[in-house]
Parts: C-alpha cells; structure tokens; sequence
C-alpha cells in the first residue's frame, strides 16, 4: 500500500540574467527563486491498484513519481510505500520496487541486454531456476527472445523499451513506476507494451504508477485517474466518474455525401467540428442527442451516423484547462 | 552481506571495455608504443648532449623506465576516469543505481578498479617493451616479491586517487559544473606525485614538505618500490599511510555524500 500525506516539494532555481551583462553579474552574485513543484499532497494507492498519472508538463507528476521511488528527497510530509520511507533507500525497499523510464535507459549500452540482466540477478539475488523462468516468460510475453543477445545500442527503440521493461520487471516487484513507457514508440509498439502491461498486472498484481501523455496508455491500463495541475491534484478517481461527471455532450459520428454547415445547424441542439468533405462530429448536449440525430437525418444526406460518449482524453483536457475540478 | 554482484559488475565492466576491438587495440598498444617512443628519444638525446652518466641518480635507462612507466601509473590511478561521477550527478545517471538496492559508492570502486586492472595488464606490455628495447638487466633489477609488492600497491594507489576525486566530484551536486576542479587534481597529483619531474629533482624541503600530503603516495611510492633498493618495513609503513589517507578521503567523500543527496533533483526523466 503507498500512503502520502502532505507532500510537498520545493525547489531553488537560479534566476539567470539575460545577456552577456547579466551572465558577467551571475559570477558574482545570483538570484534564487523557490518553485513549488508539488504542493500538500495525499493520496493512498491500495495493493494491486494502477492508477494514471496525468498532467501538462510541469504539472508535477514526475516530481512525485521521483519522490515515491526515494530520488529525490521530500521539502516536506510523509510517504509510506509497502511500510517503508523510500528516502531512506533501505534494501528491503529497493528490491522491491522498480522505475521503468521512457526516457532514459537503464541497460547498459554496449553489451547484449542478457549481460545486464545476468547483473541483476545478482544485485537482486534471483535464484537461478526463478531467473531463467522470469527471462523467458518476459521475453515470450514481449517477443523479444530473439534479441536478447544483440547489443542494446542496436535495437530498434521498441525493442530497446521492451528490453528495459524485462529488466525491470526480473525481480517480480510489487510497486512498479512506468514512466512514460510508451513515448516516441510507433503504434505497433505501443500496442504491444500496452498489452504487455496489462497481461503483467493480471498476472502478478502489484501496485502500478503510470505516467503518460498517451490517452490510450491511460483509458486501456487504469482504473483509477490522478490529474495533476500546477503542482496539485485537480481530480481523483475513476475513470469512468469522469465521464458521469464531466461528458456535457455525446458525440454524434457523420458520414454524409455534402458538407454540414455548422452555421446552419442549430445551435441549441449542439455543435459542428469538421473533420473532412465527409466526415462531420456534432458534439449535443446529452439530452438532445437523440432529437439532434433525427434532426440530421431529416436535413442531411447521412451515410452512417453514430451516437458516442465524449473521448476521456478530451474530458481530461477539459479538466485540465479548466483547474480545480 | 551479499557480494557476487560485485564481481559480476567487475567482469561486466570489463567486458565493456573489450568490447569495441580497434579501440581496444588502438588504446592498449597506441598510448603506450607512442610514450615509449617519446621517452626514448628525448632522454637519450639529453643524456648525450649532457655528456653525462647518470642525473639524481637515475641514469638513462633508469629515466626512460621511469617516464614509461610513470603515465602508466597515472593511468591505473584515474581508472575509469575523472568527471563520471560529477556527470551523472549532473546529467541524472546517477538515479539507475539509486533504484538498485546496492551501494552506490562499493559500485563505483568496483567498475574503478576494473578499468585499473586493464592498465596494469596494460603495465605489463609497457615492461616488456623495455625489456625487448633495451635488455634484460635493467627490468630483472627488481625480485619477484618487489615485483608482487609493487602491482599490490597499485589497487591501493588507485582507490586512493578515486577516494580523492570523487570527494572533489560530489561537489556537483551544488554546482552544476565541477570539471575544472578535476582538471587541478588531476595536475596537482601530476605534478606534486612525480609523473612529471621526479621528486628526487624537487629540493629536500620540498620533498619533506610533500611528504606530509597522499601526492607522492600516487607516484614516487610505487615508483620506489619498483626501482630503488626494496625494504619491506618501509613498505609497509607506506602502504599504511595510503590505506590512512584512503580511509581519510572516503570518509570525506562519504560526509559530502550524505550532505548533496538532498540536492540531487535526478534531471532526465
């Protein structure tokens, strides 16, 4: 279980001067300013839970996740995680845990991913039959058996992210933080992590942080969304609240023959976006999607028509622009 | 305490170091055909201008061992290189090896001194290169517990240089760019430890003077215990000197360590 109370983060920056002028002062005398990353958090993440950790750049959300796997140490509160303080970097925690960065790698460059996880066994002391099982059901799960022996530097960067997720995931850790697994991946890969991840989780359960600015990544995998602001959580909870609490709309999909005019269509039975020459979305209030619908169908040449529910993505965008929710 | 991932990182970090063959090769006999070649010529020709037998009691080829083997020493100390430790400080390299439940510090001597092990290997080569250049009898000065006692005190030389530079090194973790200081350490053992002009070319009162510092410790000691006269008392002491001024340094390093840890932001991700 992760218990966070009252978590704040402060960081001193040095405000530098523009110009030659000011880079010349600097030498002498600098200006701090105190930024508030993260500001009187709580949040409590129950065994097996996966949450989504969603927010603009800068929100804060990667400050917490730093703090949560004892990087960076807290300005002020407390965080338990499975009992421990993770700033005290004990063992028993860190064997425990794992951050997979989308970012950043953690294998080792220039020697076959096998050789890195051949370490960690070591560091995490894997008996040798459980280290075997792990390799080859993480590597099956992911299709990169084959690679496993190829110089990191030249993997593809899908592989290479599949690669570090098996190194992450070889001491069978119950709090796992997923950093941006999936970014810069093309859509073959992303799938093939999304999927990884959730078959993991069904399978072994541990807790989940993941943080994404991939709405798929978030709508597939989480049950549970956290929406970060300006260093502070503007909503907390599931995903599906969202969309009782936030979806206004429906969204009605169109195929048609001629263009709608969205100054033509009236306004109190909602609003056009245009997509193409033949594809048009009206976003109606709830109420009125169905009496918009047949009022389409009467003035329009209608190939298909479609009544949906608003996009999470869109709903959280909305949340996010519009602050404290 | 668990210890095999230390030789595991050992052999890792060794593997990583042959793993690109012309580099290997260019490293491993380049550097040290080019020192030899240097050395060579320089001292023989200031040898015969000078007209003379031997200069503080080295004669020539005791000089061009000497200036051969001393950047190799200087190699060994640096190991796996000065700025790596400010760097990933700096660049966020460092958070990988926070998330592993293992010591930092223990990981970085390890990897330290496999790449130490490599220029000792790297050591061998430059003996007997004298050795086949100029003839035996200079190389076969030294007995084979001088020969032991002198590669042992090699691992002591190159934790001592590591305890120092990562002491400056942790400096990164309030200013952002520590480089400099490394480049005046890096000088300063040059210099003060004797791998540029040997100590016995320094007046007394300085040698008495540096003497009171770990610098001649880096250099002159093992350079000593390969070419003078070889009492093993007085190597003893000296080596317990170096295992002093090591405990000294990694406690320093250790006290600034758990000062900076609190300013580390982990940038990168």
């Amino acid at each position: 279980m992760i218990e966070v109370k009252n978590l704040s983060k402060n960081f001193k920056v040095h405000k530098k001067q523009e110009g030659l002028k000011g880079s010349i002062k600097s030498l002498f005398k600098r200006e701090y300013i105190t930024k508030e990353a993260v500001k009187n958090l709580n949040l409590t993440i129950q065994e097996g839970e996966i949450i989504g950790l969603i927010g603009a750049n800068g929100a804060g959300k990667t400050t917490l996740t730093k703090m949560l796997s004892g990087i960076i140490h807290p300005s002020s509160g407390s965080i338990s995680i499975l009992g421990f303080d993770p700033w005290k970097r004990e063992n028993a925690y860190r064997s425990q845990m794992s951050l997979i960065m989308g970012q950043k790698a953690q294998l080792w460059w220039d020697l076959p991913a096998m050789d890195g996880y051949l370490l960690l066994k070591e560091i995490y002391q894997i008996p040798n039959d459980e280290f075997k099982k792990r390799v080859k059901f993480l590597s099956e799960s992911l299709g990169i058996d084959k690679e496993l022996n190829v110089q990191v530097r030249r993997l593809s960067l899908g592989e290479r992210m599949k690669v570090e997720l098996i190194a992450a995931l070889l001491h069978n850790p119950k709090v796992v933080f997923l950093d941006e697994p999936t970014i810069g991946l093309d859509l073959t890969a992303q799938k093939a992590v999304r999927n990884f991840i959730k078959n993991y989780r069904k399978e072994f359960k541990p807790i989940m942080i993941l943080t994404s600015h991939y709405m798929e990544d978030i709508e597939e995998l989480c049950e549970r969304v956290v929406i970060m602001k300006e260093g502070q959580f503007i909503f907390d909870g599931n995903i599906k609240e969202i969309q009782n609490k936030y979806a206004q709309n429906k969204m009605i999909k169109l195929q048609t023959n001629t263009m709608i005019d969205p100054n033509e269509f009236p306004m109190e039975l909602g609003e056009v976006r245009i997509i193409n020459q033949h594809e048009q979305i009206v976003y109606s209030p709830r109420d009125k999607a169905m009496q918009a619908a047949s009022y389409l169908l009467k003035h329009y040449d209608i190939l298909d028509l479609t009544i949906q529910e608003e996009e999470i993505g869109d709903l959280i965008e909305k949340i996010m622009n519009k602050g404290n929710a | 305490m668990n210890t095999r991932w230390l030789k595991s990182i050992f052999t890792l970090e060794l593997r990583q170091i042959i793993t690109y063959r012309a580099d290997f090769w260019i490293n491993f006999l380049g550097n040290i055909s080019i020192n030899f070649v240097l050395a060579y010529f320089l001292w023989k020709s200031i040898y015969t201008a000078k007209a003379v037998e031997s200069m503080n009691g080295f004669s020539m080829n005791d000089i061009i061992l000497y200036y051969i083997v001393a950047p190799q020493l200087f190699k060994i100390q640096q190991g796996s290189g000065i700025g790596n430790i400010s760097r990933e400080i700096y660049e966020g390299g460092l958070t990988k090896y926070i998330l592993y439940p293992i010591d930092y510090y223990l990981y970085k001597i390890v990897v330290y001194l496999a790449h130490s092990t490599f220029y000792i290997l790297q050591l061998f080569m430059v003996l007997f290169l004298y050795w086949v250049v100029l003839g035996q009898d200079h190389v076969l000065n030294f007995t084979p517990l001088q020969f032991l006692c002198f590669i042992f005190s090699l691992y002591f030389i190159a934790l001592l240089y590591f305890a120092m530079s990562s002491t400056c090194e942790l400096i990164a973790f309030w200013a952002d760019n520590i480089w400099s200081l490394g480049v005046i350490l890096r000088f300063s053992v040059s210099f003060l430890g004797g791998a540029l002009i040997p100590l016995s070319f320094f007046p007394t009162w300085a040698q008495t003077l540096l003497y009171k510092t770990p610098f001649p410790y880096l250099i002159t000691f093992p350079m000593n215990t390969l070419m003078k006269e070889f009492h093993f008392s007085e190597y003893l002491s000296n080596l317990g000197i170096i295992i002093l001024w090591c405990i000294a340094f990694l406690l320093l390093s250790k006290l600034v360590w758990i000062k900076g840890k609190y300013k580390y932001t982990g940038v990168g991700i």
